[in-house]
């Protein structure tokens, strides 16, 4: 079936995704728009996903929007269905359930996943974790009802919720693992200045050590480390930073390396697909440089910017990548090579 | 254990099933050299098309799966050589190939791990089988006992010629002894099959290159026929300043001194440049070598690594860091020691010409990384420094050069490839001699067609997941750096895996005058393979074309199995109501002209 | 105690085994304790390609319809199971085929029209039913393994209704059925993550006592036989036919005649002869059979003849619509036909009343000499209930002929006038029992009687014995009794009585003071009562499934008063939803 009118097909039901389609319908009344997601909910906000957890906030208060907006909006969206392959010569979405879709533009924004370090992943059944309402929804009354908790890594939401664990008077043991914000590496000094901020949270911490074995036994977890430190936990959960969802981009000729490469028009190098939020690296040419960049404000930043590209408009995106971000008040560099200008 | 007890109750019932037709039905072997056989073998079983040295891939595959592992290693043996070696670390084209795994069908069939398992499980009691010639009395001289040298001295001598194998270095082997690390490929299996073919009667003269020992001239003077089999050894350059500070490495030296026992150094901090299998080789060393941060540093992306998906993985499991869209610019030292690499920044462009998609530097986009040491593994090229001048004449399809009796082979006549690859080349170089020394094309390709009632399997095959291979921890990896990392199939793994296998040497047809157009078979069928048809092109090469489909009954001049589309589930044999599919197996395969 | 009431629909293409997965599901359903209600909708072409539902409505409390909306929909067909996820409910439930035996275009996979707030579950159906068996006909049981593991379902306990289900059948079919059962739950077991609330866990249901799982139409013929008919005579009809069907195995063993006949004329004039004969005779057809029987019901009231006829309601005039439910042969059965023709009409509410009203049709016809009409629908035929094993019927409803005694068989007199309008009825063979009968109106002695007098006498006998039946006929049932008054009084009949039921129910907890009434008897009507339930009621629904409310018209004609009416003729069962909705709305 050839779409009569023009079929604007979004991967991804996030801020990026949902802004992209919204500027898309405001410009273009007529045409099919269809947002796919393989997450059954509506869009909601994940930075409220902790808040949650913690009973501070209400299931409602987690979602943007509701079923209507879509219909009102006249969107399509298909949920709980997953993007299996894009054929980008026929410009043809291959669904995982065998359903072929034909799109004539398309935007990525896929978002990203919690990464599993490959160390890590002959433990995976043991490691939880908190970056998708689904997540949310099946460790939510585990957390509620566990005490002892080991947290393995150290990104921006690990200390998130490391905080949530300790105000609802959980006992905490973080692991910071300095690869966490791979591709850069925690130094000595930074570490020791996280350390130092955490310390006035009643939590144990171990640096300069990493994971030896991971073992369930009977309910509970035990977590041995390289130094010979062992603690028995309800929950192990892993923050080591995201990896962007793209897999199924992956052989289709859209150039990817972390995540979708795109210029700072967020065209990928084929005509007719764009790409934004955390699953693109986006070229940002102050820094001469792909950058990945994450945080709500940015993704919907792109998402307008890549739905007005698509239609015609030449926007350059221009939040695109920081150079640092703060942790625990540490300066951490989202570049991973030593520029040795800034030192002198 | 009886035989019988090896199979299942399922299998059983499909060798039950081959029992009672073959009392009834006589079997009958056609041997054709007609071009459309040729083209459907090669259209309809891809794997064995994708190898260089056309192994029959799907043939000893069932016979792993019939346990019979030392037949499988024959049948490997009769194209590849040396199947235990190509069974770590060949570079796997069948895999890309293979039906199971194009869309849909999941994930392609361990080929290379099935290789490997035959050369692993056979019995100690396995005999090689080889067929000799008669001595000609001639006598040729190979220079290079890499994989091609090998290969071509191994069919020569078969066929009858008195083989010298010279080689510069002080073991055999080439690259597969100098420049393959020990974790993926242990030296004592690699002798012993080197010693295989050695046994034929190949004298191997070690350390002896050619200009400082021994002439080339003088050699053409001796022999018969002269094959130069040198291979690719000499690295390409980085070409960017600094690159002959201490500490810099290119990658085949390092590999080189590390295969020798040497400790070439690397210190902690390691940037490797390149992005094939030499340098992923090399990071893994170094790692090995007490190499901490190491990284592998490449112009493009991930995807354009030239290494599988498992060789990704190891490295990172390995703890090896890839940056990718940088290049180095630029090397720096101080005391005449490296201290640091400064990179640009890439971006990647469209080209006309393939490849394609290239990577450019951006300008003042530089970077700058500490390191303790470099290794740029960037690929090698031919030395031709030994080759006379007149090699203007190279006839890449005969392999010959333009001066009388002196012939190339491998890498050295094609530029760099792969170890299969070589050992296909090395086999065609001495078919090429064997036709000048004797002035007659002894041995020809043909295909064999024979009947076979059954699918083999059943549909349920089709549904079971690759088995990975195994593979040993960190610790034992770091232990003896020489340890083999992957440790083979199980015997039950292989067999497992061999079940996967589609059987597309199996060829599926309708009789178009049996048929009665029911099209139950195309109600059956699993994919998009069973055709109505109005015509067949035909391609100028005399082999079949596609198919011209209709859906119009009154155009429909048969209706056909696309066998490039049957998976081989023969569930349209199960529906037929007309008997009227057969199926036949193919071979391709080598006889006495 | 937690209430569970969910449905499950299957649906595929016919030969799929859809409806024996519904059977299945139901059977083992039933023995775990749960109330269960089925509904199967086919194609008319009953073989090849057509679209199969199974429809199974699974409760710890009483089923009385089998609901309108779905809780959870397996896909065995993504072509057929798009149109049917119209009815899943706003949160339910999506099972469906993720690896297809081929790729679908755009738009022809089903869970591409899933709603927001649907869950869908993707399971490789036909892949885990080759890998089970080598071929895709376990597809069927692997999607109850699936709903087995998902809703919590005893997995052993299944496996055993799995057995008993094939346990006829060869070795390797019962194997391929579970195997492909225990792939699908193992699968699911492993692979999904659970996304929604439905489960069958976590009900305390009473000790099971022994329940049959049986249709309308099978009641209807083991109530024949347990009332000893012996006389079987139609032509096949759906959704008649499966009465023939299995009285055709059955009534012979049990010393009785079946014959089937050239048409539908004929088969009533067999059963009218054989009433004649003093047999118990009775036949089953469908509005478009029953039409051509008009004549001989006739015969049968003018004669006084016994005689029974089951009309399985179907949807249309003429041969209409096959496959689907409607209720809108009422005035057909209660007043079609010649002359100033009173007979009796039972219209069973229900399945379990299937069988009181066949009993209660034999006894009455033999009683009052005459025709008694049981008004199904294609959905009483063939939904499938659980139900408690009926009692049989006493002696006195087995043999309930008046004859004459002695003196009377000195002067024999066939139509006598009589008290309550029944003549005692010899039969033929009786000694001095010698009369005439005949289709002409005729005087006592059953001469020819053209008469005036004679002819208002005769017809005030059979109105007279019409009348006296109202004393044998079930108390109609009321929902709501012991109050007053109510803002609306639902009054219905035949299988849409169950969906009022419900509905009233359901009204109630949301602040509706209604209540419904229904009779199983609706002619002669027990008018009496109906006047006493109407008067309580500010309000009258009557919701029914057919266009021009034949039953509403019928009834304010008794009530005198304006009622409101509701109609469906879409071919589906009442939905209890439906009827709510209109409350509300009144």
């Amino acid at each position: 079936m050839m779409p009569d009118n023009d079929h604007y097909v979004v991967i991804g039901n996030g801020p990026a995704g949902n802004h992209a389609a919204a500027t898309l319908r405001e410009k273009d009344k007529d045409a099919r728009i269809t947002i796919i997601s393989d997450e059954c909910v509506p869009y909601y906000y994940k930075p409220r996903l902790t808040g949650f957890i913690a009973n501070e906030i209400r299931r409602e208060k987690l979602f943007v929007s509701s079923w209507g907006s879509y219909k009102e909006q006249n969107i399509r969206i298909r949920l709980g269905q997953e993007v299996e392959k894009i054929d980008p010569d026929s410009k043809v979405l291959f669904l995982q359930h065998m359903e072929k879709i034909n799109y004539t533009k398309l935007i990525i924004a896929s978002g990203s996943r919690a990464r599993l370090l490959p160390s890590m992943s002959r433990y995976a059944d043991c490691l939880k974790f908190i970056t998708s309402y689904t997540d949310v929804m099946e460790h939510k009354e585990a957390i509620r009802k566990a005490n002892d908790f080991f947290i393995f890594g150290g990104d921006l939401v690990a200390f998130k919720f490391l905080k949530m664990l300790v105000a609802m008077g959980k006992t905490v043991t973080i692991l910071i693992y300095p690869g966490a914000f791979w591709p850069y590496n925690l130094s000595d000094d930074m570490l020791a200045q996280i350390t130092q901020s955490l310390s006035k949270f009643d939590v144990g911490i171990i640096i300069k050590d990493n994971v030896e074995s991971i073992d369930e036994q009977e309910g509970s977890v035990l977590v041995k480390t390289r130094k010979g430190i062992e603690k028995k936990v309800n929950m192990v959960f892993s923050f080591n930073g995201l990896s962007p969802n793209i897999d199924f981009a992956k052989g289709s000729g859209i150039d990817i390396d972390h995540g979708i490469l795109v210029d700072e028009y967020l065209r990928t190098n084929i005509k007719s697909i764009y790409a934004c939020g955390s699953c693109a690296q986006i070229y940002n040419p102050a820094v001469k440089s792909y950058t990945a960049s994450i945080g709500w404000p940015n993704a919907v930043a792109q998402g307008n910017v890549a739905g007005l590209n698509l239609l015609g408009d030449h926007k350059v995106i221009e939040s695109a990548g920081r150079k640092y971000f703060d942790l625990e008040g540490v300066k951490i560099k989202t570049t991973w090579w030593d520029d040795i200008d800034d030192e002198s | 254990m009886k035989k019988n007890d090896l199979y299942s109750k399922e299998e059983k019932f499909f060798q039950d099933k081959n029992k009672i037709y073959s009392a009834q039905s006589v079997k009958q072997i056609v041997y054709s050299t007609d071009a459309r056989d040729f083209g459907q073998v090669a259209k309809s079983v891809p794997c064995q098309d994708a190898c260089p040295a056309k192994t029959n891939i799907p043939g000893y595959i069932r016979t792993i799966f019939e346990k019979r592992y030392g037949r499988a290693y024959e049948i490997n043996r009769i194209a590849n050589i040396m199947p235990g070696v190509l069974g770590r670390i060949c570079s796997r084209p069948c895999e890309s190939a293979c039906r199971h795994g194009e869309p849909d069908n999941g994930r392609s069939v361990g080929i290379c791990h099935l290789k490997r398992s035959c050369a692993d499980l056979k019995p100690s009691s396995h005999r090689i089988i080889e067929g000799l010639y008669a001595s000609t009395g001639k006598k040729v001289a190979v220079v290079g006992s890499g994989p091609a040298g090998l290969a071509a001295a191994h069919d020569l001598a078969i066929l009858g010629h008195e083989v010298v194998l010279f080689e510069s270095m002080e073991k055999p082997g080439g690259m597969l002894m100098y420049g393959i690390p020990e974790f993926r490929l242990p030296r004592d299996l690699l002798m012993l099959e080197i010693k295989n073919i050695l046994r034929l009667g190949i004298k191997l003269k070690t350390n002896m290159a050619i200009g400082p020992d021994i002439s080339l001239s003088r050699l053409q003077e001796d022999y018969d026929a002269v094959a130069l089999a040198t291979g690719c050894v000499s690295p390409r350059k980085l070409g960017i300043p600094g690159e002959d500070f201490e500490n810099v490495h290119n990658g085949l030296d390092f590999m080189k001194a590390v295969n020798e026992g040497k400790k070439p150094f690397a210190g902690e901090k390691v940037a490797v440049i390149g992005a094939g299998f030499t340098a992923v080789d090399c990071a893994r060393s170094a790692v090995r070598l007490g190499g901490k941060d190491v990284s592998i540093n490449i112009r493009k992306t991930f995807e354009y690594m030239r290494v599988d998906e498992t060789e990704k993985y190891e490295a990172q499991l390995e703890g090896i860091k890839t940056y990718s869209l940088i290049q180095p610019s630029k090397i720096i030292g101080h005391n005449n020691k490296v201290t640091a690499v400064e990179f640009l920044r890439t971006r990647m462009e469209k080209t006309d010409r393939p490849p394609y998609r290239i990577s450019v530097p951006i300008e003042n986009s530089e970077l700058v990384v500490r390191v303790d040491s470099v290794i740029a593994a960037l690929g090698q090229v031919s030395d031709v420094n030994i080759m006379p001048k007149e090699l203007s004449g190279l006839d890449k399809k005969t392999n010959r050069t333009g001066i009388d009796g002196l012939f190339v082979a491998g890498d050295f006549a094609t530029g760099s490839s792969d170890v299969i690859s070589a050992i296909a080349g090395g086999r065609r170089c001495a078919g090429d001699i064997d036709e000048y020394l004797t002035g007659e094309k002894r041995r020809q390709k043909v295909v064999r067609l024979e009947n076979h009632v059954t699918t083999d399997r059943p549909r349920s095959y089709d549904f079971i997941s690759k088995v990975e291979m195994n593979t040993i921890d960190m610790e034992e990896r770091l232990f003896l750096s020489t340890n083999e990392v992957e440790t083979g199939y199980s015997d039950s793994q292989a067999r497992q895996e061999a079940k996967r296998c589609y059987l597309c040497n199996l060829k599926y047809e309708i009789d178009p005058l049996a048929c009665i157009y029911c099209s139950a078979c195309i109600d059956v069928a699993p994919k998009d393979c069973i055709k109505m048809i109005k015509n067949v092109f035909v391609n100028p090469d005399g082999t079949y074309g596609g198919y011209e489909e209709t859906r119009d009954w009154n155009k429909v001049v048969s209706i056909a199995i696309d066998n490039t589309n049957c998976i081989r589930c023969g569930q349209c044999l199960a529906v037929c109501p007309m008997d009227c599919i057969s199926v036949t197996k193919t071979e391709l395969i080598e006889i006495d002209t | 105690m937690k209430d569970i009431n969910i449905v499950i629909e299957i649906c595929g293409s016919a030969g799929e085994g859809t409806i024996s997965a519904g059977e299945i599901l139901s059977r083992f359903m039933s023995g775990q304790g749960f109330e269960i209600m089925s509904f199967d909708s086919y194609p008319a072409e009953i073989r090849g390609f057509g679209k199969c539902v199974a429809h199974t409505r699974i409760s710890s409390n009483p089923i009385y319809s089998p609901g309108k909306f779905v809780d959870v929909l397996i896909s065995l067909n993504d072509k057929h199971s798009i149109s049917q996820l119209g009815s899943l409910k706003e949160s339910g439930v999506l099972i469906y085929d993720s690896q297809p035996a081929r790729p679908h275009k755009e738009d022809e996979s089903a869970v591409g029209w899933t709603k927001p707030g649907m869950v869908s579950y993707g399971i490789p159906l036909n892949m885990l039913a080759h890998k089970a068996a080598g071929n895709a006909r376990g597809m069927n049981m692997v999607a109850l393994g699936v709903i087995a593991a998902l809703f919590h379902m005893e997995k052993d306990q299944f496996t055993d209704s799995i057995k008993a289900r094939y346990g006829k059948k060869k070795q390797i079919v019962i194997d391929s059925n579970v195997n492909s059962f225990i792939e699908g739950y193992g699968w699911t077991k492993e692979n999904i993550k659970k996304n929604d609330s439905y489960s069958f866990k976590g009900v305390n249901l009473p000790e099971q006592k022994e329940k049959l799982i049986i249709n309308g139409n099978q009641l209807v013929a083991r109530a024949a036989l347990d009332s000893n008919l012996s006389f079987y005579a139609g032509y096949p009809i759906t959704p008649a036919t499966k009465i023939m069907e299995i009285l055709s195995r059955e009534l012979p063993k049990h010393g009785g005649t079946l014959l089937q006949t050239e048409d539908e004329i004929s088969a009533i004039g067999a059963v009218v002869g054989a009433g004649f004969g003093g047999k118990r005779a009775m036949t089953a057809t469908s509005g478009p059979g029953f039409a051509l029987m008009t004549e001989f019901t006739g015969l049968s009231v003018m004669a006084e003849v016994p005689a029974v006829i089951i009309n399985s309601q179907r949807g249309g005039p003429s041969t209409g619509i096959p496959t689907k439910t409607e209720q809108s042969d009422f005035n057909s059965a209660v007043s079609g036909g010649t002359g100033d023709c009173p007979r009796i009409v039972l219209a069973p509410t229900d399945t379990k009343s299937c069988y009181d009203a066949v009993v209660l049709a034999l006894y009455l016809a033999e009683k009052y000499q005459t025709l008694v009409v049981v008004l199904m629908d294609f959905f009483l035929s063939n939904s499938i209930k659980n139900i408690d094993v009926p009692q049989k019927p006493l002696p006195e409803y087995l043999n309930a002929n008046i004859a004459p005694g002695k003196d009377e068989l000195k002067d024999y007199k066939r139509y006598k006038i009589t008290k309550n309008g029944i003549s005692p009825r010899a039969v033929p063979g009786t000694k001095g029992g010698i009369f005439f009968s005949t289709g002409l109106e005729h005087d006592e002695y059953g001469r020819p009687d053209y008469g005036e007098a004679g002819h208002l006498k005769m017809t005030r006998k059979r109105f007279k014995k019409f009348n006296a039946v109202l004393s044998e006929a079930p108390a109609p049932e009321i929902s709501i009794s012991g109050k007053n008054e109510f803002d609306i009084g639902v009054i219905s009949w035949g299988s849409s009585a169950g969906a009022a039921h419900e509905a009233v129910m359901s009204a109630q907890k949301e602040g509706i003071n209604a209540s419904s009434f229904s009779s199983m008897m609706v002619s002669p009507f027990p008018q009496k009562a109906l006047i006493e339930f109407s008067d309580k009621c500010k309000k009258i629904l009557i919701p029914e499934l057919n266009f021009s409310g034949q039953f509403a018209g019928f009834t304010s004609h008794i009530l005198k008063r304006p009622v409101e009416k509701l109609n469906f003729i879409t071919g589906r069962p009442m939905a209890s939803e439906d009827i709510i909705q209109k409350m509300r709305e009144m």
